[in-house]
């Protein structure tokens, strides 16, 4: 009964701090596969534009972050709670199927792109970084494939609302044309693409098509330059502002623009999510030591013949109170072993069910859960040992 | 002979005001003295005060010399260990450990544990072919030799006996009864509670208790020999 108190107690302990350990740094995963946390554009100057005596707006200074800076994004100071970026370069582009045309949007983006690192810092030292869009978009359904060739510049992604309205279907060939201004000269160019997968996000992407960022680039001709970066921040409960200030201490040019929303879900969720383990093991715990207790109790009121038996022949307090605690002990080690084992099942159990996801083995729960079990234990023996020292050797000889 | 036990105008009162003994003096010596008296009169209170298992409500007692009225119960623990071994009528074996180990336990409180000691001391009571034997797989008279053993282990300079052969058969009891009388002759003093006229009679010094006090004495003389 004892050793079931304990296991009960460790199997909870162990699957919440198992669930804990895997699921803070999970959780962060999870909340990202709602996309992006951290949005990074050029710093524009408003320029006010008018007549003297006549506001007539402002316009903005049209910029780009330059490609060739985005690695530092992962050699930032906290670069290794990023989980990846995407770059996006716009234009609004003229799609022909061969039997109908539609203006759409088309954003030039990473798929599956391998970044050098020319100057790997410590401690990640990387000499290269992988990121695709897919790392900030995860949430977008797919038909057919996704681009994943990062020297694919043939394939275009489609939005479905792009893909509805021309009648667009997996394989197909589109004429996209860019009419831009050349050195100051009308020109467009046009680019033949085959259709590998269309893409239904529910949002803006929709109405937009996705190609390799080096086919966007040419068509603008804008080699080198990007619109905006999507950045996935692994966060736990931490502000990703610190995120966005780091990357502008590297790239002082550029400006984050967190999506406090999300983020502040993601830091509340967490800290709730902490709460409830906190609540529940302290409760298991208790409940493990009241069974202890009442084990502990009921074994020394068995025994108190016993006990008086071992005053009777020497046996000092000390001596008694050893007894009972090393079988608390012992109790307790073999109750945290027992129920480590089963904790592990629990903790797959709420992770598969809860999280999705399947929970890993963490061996350093076990030197919580066999110090607190024991410690439970002895514990909760602390009044029944207690009991067991102040009865008396006479019961002994007078049979009681 | 020496005087081994001393005990002047000891009292007894439980809690309740249950007055189990009333004013005992006795002087007893190395010898083998048997207590008799009804049941309830104070016998085995008696043998508990005597076996420091006790304290009495007042009077003093002396055990191999030492006053051991008014000390602490850890002091008595230890004067319980080097001076006193208990035998009981239920023989009070730990049911989880061996014949050998049951024996090693009085020594292990005492101090020293010394196997080889224990094997002979099984030997002697006809039970160096049970050491490792379980008490439920001993008949009655073998665990209650266990119980002499391992009440003899640390060499105690007083034994003492409740009803020692109270659950056994005639066979079993005799053959007990011989190793207490060898104990006698090896210098032991023994004071042994029994309600058993047979065993009154190996005994060198019968005392009878009544209503808590010594109602008679054969050391003092009489002429009703203890009879109950």
């Amino acid at each position: 009964m004892g050793i079931i108190s304990v296991l009960m107690g460790a199997a909870v302990l162990t699957a919440l701090l198992t669930v804990s350990l895997s699921v803070s740094d999970n959780i962060g995963q999870e909340f990202t596969k709602y996309g992006a946390n951290l949005i990074l554009q050029p710093q524009s100057n408003r320029i006010e534009i008018g007549l003297p005596g006549v506001g007539m707006g402002s316009v903005t200074e049209q910029r780009y972050i330059n490609e060739s800076d985005l690695w530092m994004i992962k050699t930032q100071q906290m670069g290794a709670k990023v989980i990846g970026f995407s770059p996006f370069l716009y234009q609004v582009v003229r799609v022909d199927n061969g039997s109908a045309t539609q203006d759409a949007v088309l954003a030039g983006t990473y798929f599956n792109k391998t970044i050098q690192i020319p100057h790997p810092v410590p401690p990640q030292n990387l000499e290269t970084v992988s990121t695709s869009v897919a790392d900030v978009s995860p949430w977008w359904k797919v038909t057919g494939k996704w681009i994943t060739d990062q020297n694919d510049t043939s394939s275009v992604m489609v939005g479905s609302k792009v893909a509805q309205n021309l009648g667009i279907s997996i394989g197909q060939s589109l004429k996209v044309s860019y009419a831009g201004d050349q050195n100051g000269t009308a020109q467009t160019k046009t680019r033949d693409l085959t259709v590998v997968g269309i893409i239904d996000s529910g949002g803006s992407e929709d109405s937009q098509i996705f190609t390799n960022l080096p086919v966007a680039q040419d068509l603008s001709s804008r080699p080198g330059k990007v619109h905006t970066v999507q950045v996935s921040a692994l966060c736990n409960a931490c502000p990703v502002e610190d995120i966005a200030a780091a990357i502008k201490e590297k790239l002082p040019y550029v400006e984050g623009t967190s999506i406090k929303q999300l983020t502040t879900v993601e830091a509340n969720t967490l800290a709730k999510y902490q709460d409830m383990m906190g609540l529940v093991t302290g409760i298991t715990l208790i409940a493990s030591m009241l069974g202890i207790f009442t084990t502990m109790t009921a074994n020394v009121v068995e025994r108190r013949r016993e006990i008086g038996l071992m005053k009777s022949i020497g046996a000092d307090n000390r001596s008694v109170a050893l007894l009972f605690l090393t079988e608390a002990a012992i109790t307790g080690l073999v109750g945290s072993i027992a129920g480590f084992a089963v904790g592990i099942v629990l903790a797959q159990f709420i992770g598969l069910n809860v999280f999705a996801t399947s929970i890993p083995v963490r061996w350093e729960v076990l030197a919580v859960v066999i110090p607190v079990s024991i410690g439970t234990s002895l514990l909760a023996s602390a009044l029944p040992v207690r009991r067991a020292t102040s009865i008396e050797p006479a019961i002994v000889l007078r049979g009681e | 002979m020496d005087e081994i036990i001393r005990l002047d105008n000891v009292t007894k009162v439980y809690d309740g005001g249950t007055q189990a003994l009333g004013g005992v003096t006795l002087s007893l010596k190395d010898e083998w003295t048997t207590i008799v008296g009804p049941s309830g009169s104070g016998k085995t209170t008696l043998l508990n005060v005597i076996g420091c298992l006790d304290t009495p409500t007042t009077g003093t007692v002396h055990i191999a010399g030492k006053t051991v009225t008014g000390v602490n119960k850890a002091e008595l623990t230890k004067l319980r260990r080097k001076h006193i071994g208990l035998v009981f009528q239920q023989y009070h074996l730990v049911p989880y450990l061996t014949a050998l180990e049951n024996v090693m336990l009085a020594q292990y409180y005492y101090g020293t544990t010394d196997e080889a000691k224990v094997v002979n001391a099984l030997k002697n009571v006809g039970l160096g072919h049970r050491l490792d034997h379980l008490p439920a797989h001993l008949s009655g008279g073998e665990q209650q030799r266990v119980c002499i053993a391992r009440a003899l282990i640390n060499e105690p300079t007083i034994l003492l006996a409740d009803e020692p052969t109270g659950n056994l058969d005639q066979t079993n009891g005799q053959a007990v009864l011989e190793l207490i009388q060898n104990l006698r002759e090896a210098g032991h003093a023994i004071v042994l509670v029994t309600h058993n006229q047979d065993i009154v009679k190996l005994g060198d010094r019968t005392i009878r208790i009544v209503d808590g006090t010594v109602a008679w004495d054969s050391a003092l003389g009489g002429g009703d020999h203890g009879e109950q």
